[in-house]
This record gives C-alpha cells, sequence and structure tokens, in this order.
C-alpha cells in the first residue's frame, strides 16, 4: 500500500471511530450517504481509466525521453507542455522521470513545463469534470495549469540561463 | 445508439483508440488492458476512504459553518482554507472531485472550491516532500511557488467567470451526486 494511501485510510478510519462515538446513528447514516455517492460517481469515472490504460501503453518514459531529450530546443517545451496535458501519471512516477531526463542532459525548463503540465492539467479528468462540474470550469482549470505550465518554463528559464 | 455515443463520448473514443492499437500491435492492446485493469484497482484501493469523508462531511458539518469559512463572504480566510485542505491532502486529483461536490453543496464560493481542485492536484505536501527529494529544493520551489501564485491569482479571475445561474447550476448538480 503506499504512503498515500496509508494516511487517507488512517485519517477515515480515526474520524469515522470519533463519530462513531459520539453519535452511531449520525455516523451510519454519513457511510450510507458515502456509498451512495459512490454508486453514482463510480459509471462517471471508470471509463476513464481504459482511456489511462490505452495511454500508458503508448506514452511510456522511453518514449518521453525520446522527446524531451537533448536539444530538443522549441519544440521541447511545446511537446513537453502537449504530452504532459494529455498523459496521466502518479507523481512517483512522475518525479523520477524528471530527475532522469535531467541527468540525460534535458534542459530544466523543458522538464519543469512537462512536469507542471503532467500533475495539474488533467485532460483525462475532462470528461468526468465536466459532468460533476460543468465544461466551462473545467477548460478553465486546465487552462489555468497550462499558462502556470508556460509561466513555470519562464522562470526556470531565467534562474538556470 | 445515438444518444448512448452523445452521452459516453470518452468511453467511444477509448474504445475506438483500443481497435485502432490493436491493428497496428495486438501488444500494445494487451499492455492497455493490463495498465486499465492496475489503474482500476489502484483507485478502488484510494477511493473508499474519500466516499466515507464526504459522507462524514456531509452529516456533521453544517452548512452555515461552510457558508461562513468558505463561502461568498469568506475573503482570504476561505481561500487560506481551500488551500489547506488542499496541500493537506492525499490522492489522485480524481479522488478531490467528491470533496468538491459536497463543498459546493455546503454552499462554498466556486472559486475556493476551484482553487482548492488546482492546490490537490499539484501542490500537495506529501507530493511536495517526494518531489524536493528527487527533483532537488531550488526546482521544486520554482515549480511550486510559481503555480501558487497563478492559482491564487486565476481563483481571483474564475470568481469574475461565472454567471449566477452557472453557480447555481453547480450547486443543483452537486446536490444530484450527493444526495
Amino acid at each position: 500500500m503506499s504512503l498515500e494511501a496509508i494516511i487517507i485510510y488512517t485519517l477515515a478510519g480515526v474520524l469515522t471511530i470519533i463519530s462513531f462515538i459520539y453519535n452511531k446513528d449520525k455516523t451510519l447514516k454519513g457511510l450510507k450517504k458515502g456509498a451512495k455517492s459512490f454508486i453514482k460517481l463510480m459509471p462517471v469515472l471508470l471509463p476513464l481509466f481504459l482511456f489511462i490504460g490505452i495511454l500508458l501503453a503508448l506514452v511510456t518514459p522511453e518514449f518521453i525521453s525520446s522527446i524531451l531529450g537533448e536539444d530538443s530546443g522549441f519544440f521541447g517545451y511545446v511537446f513537453g507542455i502537449v504530452v504532459g496535458s494529455v498523459t496521466f501519471m502518479p507523481p512517483f512516477v512522475a518525479y523520477p522521470l524528471g530527475r532522469e531526463l535531467l541527468n540525460n542532459g534535458a534542459a530544466y525548463p523543458q522538464v519543469a513545463g512537462f512536469l507542471v503540465a503532467l500533475m495539474s492539467v488533467g485532460l483525462v479528468y475532462f470528461a468526468a469534470e465536466s459532468k460533476f462540474f460543468s465544461a466551462k470550469s473545467a477548460l478553465i482549470r486546465n487552462i489555468v495549469s497550462i499558462i502556470g505550465a508556460i509561466i513555470v518554463i519562464g522562470v526556470a528559464w531565467v534562474v538556470y540561463a | 445508439m445515438k444518444r448512448f455515443i452523445m452521452k459516453n463520448k470518452f468511453l467511444v473514443l477509448s474504445i475506438i483508440l483500443l481497435i485502432v492499437i490493436s491493428i497496428v500491435d495486438i501488444k500494445y492492446t494487451y499492455q492497455a488492458l493490463d495498465n486499465t485493469v492496475s489503474q482500476v484497482i489502484s483507485m478502488l484501493v484510494i477511493v473508499p476512504p474519500i466516499f466515507i469523508l464526504m459522507g462524514l462531511f456531509d452529516v456533521w458539518i453544517p452548512r452555515e459553518t461552510i457558508i461562513r469559512l468558505m463561502g461568498e463572504k469568506s475573503g482570504v480566510r476561505g481561500m487560506a482554507l481551500a488551500f489547506f485542505l488542499g496541500a493537506f491532502s492525499a490522492g489522485p486529483t480524481i479522488a478531490a472531485f467528491p470533496l468538491a461536490l459536497i463543498m459546493i453543496k455546503k454552499g462554498a464560493k466556486y472559486s475556493n472550491v476551484l482553487f482548492f481542485l488546482m492546490v490537490w492536484s499539484s501542490l500537495k505536501l506529501p507530493m511536495v516532500f517526494y518531489q524536493i527529494s528527487t527533483l532537488g529544493i531550488q526546482f521544486s520551489m520554482i515549480i511550486n511557488v510559481s503555480m501558487f501564485i497563478v492559482f491564487v491569482i486565476s481563483a481571483f479571475v474564475a470568481e469574475k467567470l461565472f454567471t449566477k445561474e452557472e453557480l447555481h447550476a453547480f450547486e443543483e448538480k452537486a446536490n444530484h451526486y450527493s444526495k
């Protein structure tokens, strides 16, 4: 089990116990509500994972290394943001990959743009996000993150130039 | 049929993609399905406690409290709370959506919810520590400080971008998903 899972299970477990001690009925009602939401939200979320599975099969770390390598120049920035935006990767894969890219001679700004887009732009979540909130809201959140990626590239470029 | 496609654009797109890669090389298809299964499993591992938290949040925290702490008139304090909730969290962005829905249901200001989602997606503290240990403190700080500033500014801008009707629609959806 990952560290994240341990933290979140501990939190949920402790709060459920405390809640149960204070008020049994309320706790059961809460758990029931949670289960109901789970059943409602799952059908929206599940198809995403097929898409993520396909993406992960096509966009491998080797593929990313090949486009973000040394001297990838301007296209390196663009590809970094585009690939980062459409791909999905847990941080425990993403950050070591970033380190490796840097060790293999990729420039800091390109890796920065890629990582920021990877973490904060979630085009794979777009369908779910539009259903839960709205397409406009999902669009705003993702555009903000892309602008963020461009700004981070700029800052990294100034700092490491 | 047409309605099914419109309602499940993403699923249909995925299936088409799957057929295309099967034609190119069946090896990709196996890999893709393998990944899908392991992604679904890892999500099913992380997601149940999120829904427990969502349910407990719903029964214990009165709407008035959230309106006061994160609602229309909550100002900087509301944003600070949104930041802490997003930063002291764990789990993929997808796990943040249910919590965001319940915040909306309880009357949090939408820009605060958006700020919470943005912070969750890239400034979670457990992740930041890991980031520092792999990428170094300077590089990590360049990324995180810049993103923090971008998110703060965009939360202010986002407030102006939604009409009253749109904000009301968010609440209705949130109510639908957390009855």
